[in-house]
């Protein structure tokens, strides 16, 4: 159902590890933006270009995969050639085209299970603050992949139910139960996770008997 | 945080991914098809309140990232943030919280049913409506370079179905409250 952008594969892309990668869209972000020459900006698009396809995504499914993306941008820049100039309308495209190649570059070549680890890690100096247990991003995360099957199932019952009593859908008649529904599974959940003490290794409130 | 305000919070962002999935449902007076995954912003701050709503769209914004594609058109990857339109995205966070914490203040379970309708109209306006279009032009006006008078213009043609949008929210977020109340109260 919720199948991953990553692309199997062996380029460098894909043999450097998440953190770098990452820091690399931080980069091209940043370094997009500090010039306003449409040829240096051409020359990144078109190495930007390179490294997209350097993935081995191939060219139907790597179009297929930003072609909504892509459109967005070209509509903003036509609207700047229009409002503006033909010179910021390249600057805005290319700028944009740029960074979109690279960032679905790194999109292509890391795993999500890699991409979870990253963040796991970058979240330990929030979890010494208290703000954020890291290990509940992971978990979250695997909530949320699995329980968007069983959102849709309610989806298609509610549909069916609608339908046998010559009802039309409307939005508040299948959101109301729809979330209702889903949600009152929480407490379930909840108490599943606790009473594998998933989360329990951590829980400050709780006694530190346990060595760990 | 408890383990329950974690899966409220993962089981909302699975509801704002399949909102993105489904197809869109139209209302029956005007022509606007509901689907886009704002109104589950707008909800998750109506049903869940400010810090639950958050997460619960931090849990998609950081699907999308990590390359799962979860918003509305099979959308994701690191890509998406590179759109002129990332600001609305970057907004949505700001949304939810917005919503939720008016959403907190203006509701209680002692109000009627047409004051707590209002009441969530008035925080999914604010949040979804205002806050995010001010995320979202700002961001538009400084990567396009069009201007933010130009940005504003260029948008304002969403604005009337995003109060469409607020509007179901206020109305799916009381029906909610008076079946599964889950909006923590606020003096």
């Amino acid at each position: 159902m919720l199948n991953s952008l990553y692309v199997e594969g062996d380029s460098r892309l894909h043999r450097l590890p998440a953190g770098p990668k990452l820091l690399l869209v931080l980069l091209v972000s940043l370094a997009v933006f500090l010039t306003r020459s449409p040829p240096v900006l051409g020359a990144g698009a078109i190495a930007a270009l390179g490294l997209y396809a350097s993935t081995g995504i191939g060219a139907r499914a790597g179009w297929l995969r930003l072609r909504p993306v892509l459109l967005t941008i070209a509509v903003v820049a036509l609207a700047t050639v229009l409002l503006g100039s033909v010179e910021e309308g390249i600057v805005a495209l290319l700028r944009l085209t740029t960074l979109m190649l690279v960032a679905a570059a790194v999109t292509a070549t890391t795993t999500v299970g890699a991409f979870i680890d990253v963040v796991s890690r970058a979240a330990r100096p929030l979890e010494r603050l208290g703000l954020v247990r890291a290990d509940d991003i992971g978990l979250a995360v695997g909530l949320v992949i699995r329980f968007v099957p069983e959102v849709l199932s309610r989806y298609d019952v509610l549909k069916q139910s609608h339908r046998a009593r010559g009802l039309r859908l409307r939005p508040t008649t299948v959101l109301v139960p729809l979330m209702i529904q889903t949600l009152k599974a929480a407490d379930e959940i909840a108490a599943a996770i606790d009473a594998r003490g998933i989360r329990a290794h951590k829980q400050p409130t709780e006694n530190q008997e346990r060595p760990t | 945080m408890s383990s329950r305000d974690l899966v409220l919070a993962a089981l909302f962002a699975a509801i704002i991914v399949a909102l993105g999935l489904l197809p869109p449902i139209m209302l029956g007076f005007i022509p606007v098809p509901i689907t886009a995954q704002s109104l589950g912003v707008m909800l998750a701050g109506v049903v869940l309140g400010a810090r639950r709503g958050t997460i619960a769209v931090l849990l998609v914004l950081l699907l999308a990232a990590i390359g799962l594609p979860v918003l509305s058109g099979g959308r994701g990857g690191l890509a998406v943030f590179a759109a002129p339109t990332t600001g609305f995205l970057i907004g949505w966070v700001f949304a939810a919280f917005v919503t939720g914490y008016l959403s907190e203040r203006f509701v209680r379970s002692s109000q009627g049913a047409i004051a707590q309708t209002a009441g969530f109209f008035v925080a999914a306006v604010a949040g979804g409506v205002v806050v995010l279009y001010l995320f979202g032009i700002t961001y538009l006006a400084i990567v396009s370079g069009l201007g933010f008078e130009k940005a504003f213009i260029g948008s304002m043609a969403f604005i009337p179905g995003d109060l469409v949008k607020a509007g179901v929210a206020a109305l799916a977020g009381r029906a909610v409250m008076a079946g599964y109340p889950l909006l923590p109260a606020r003096a």
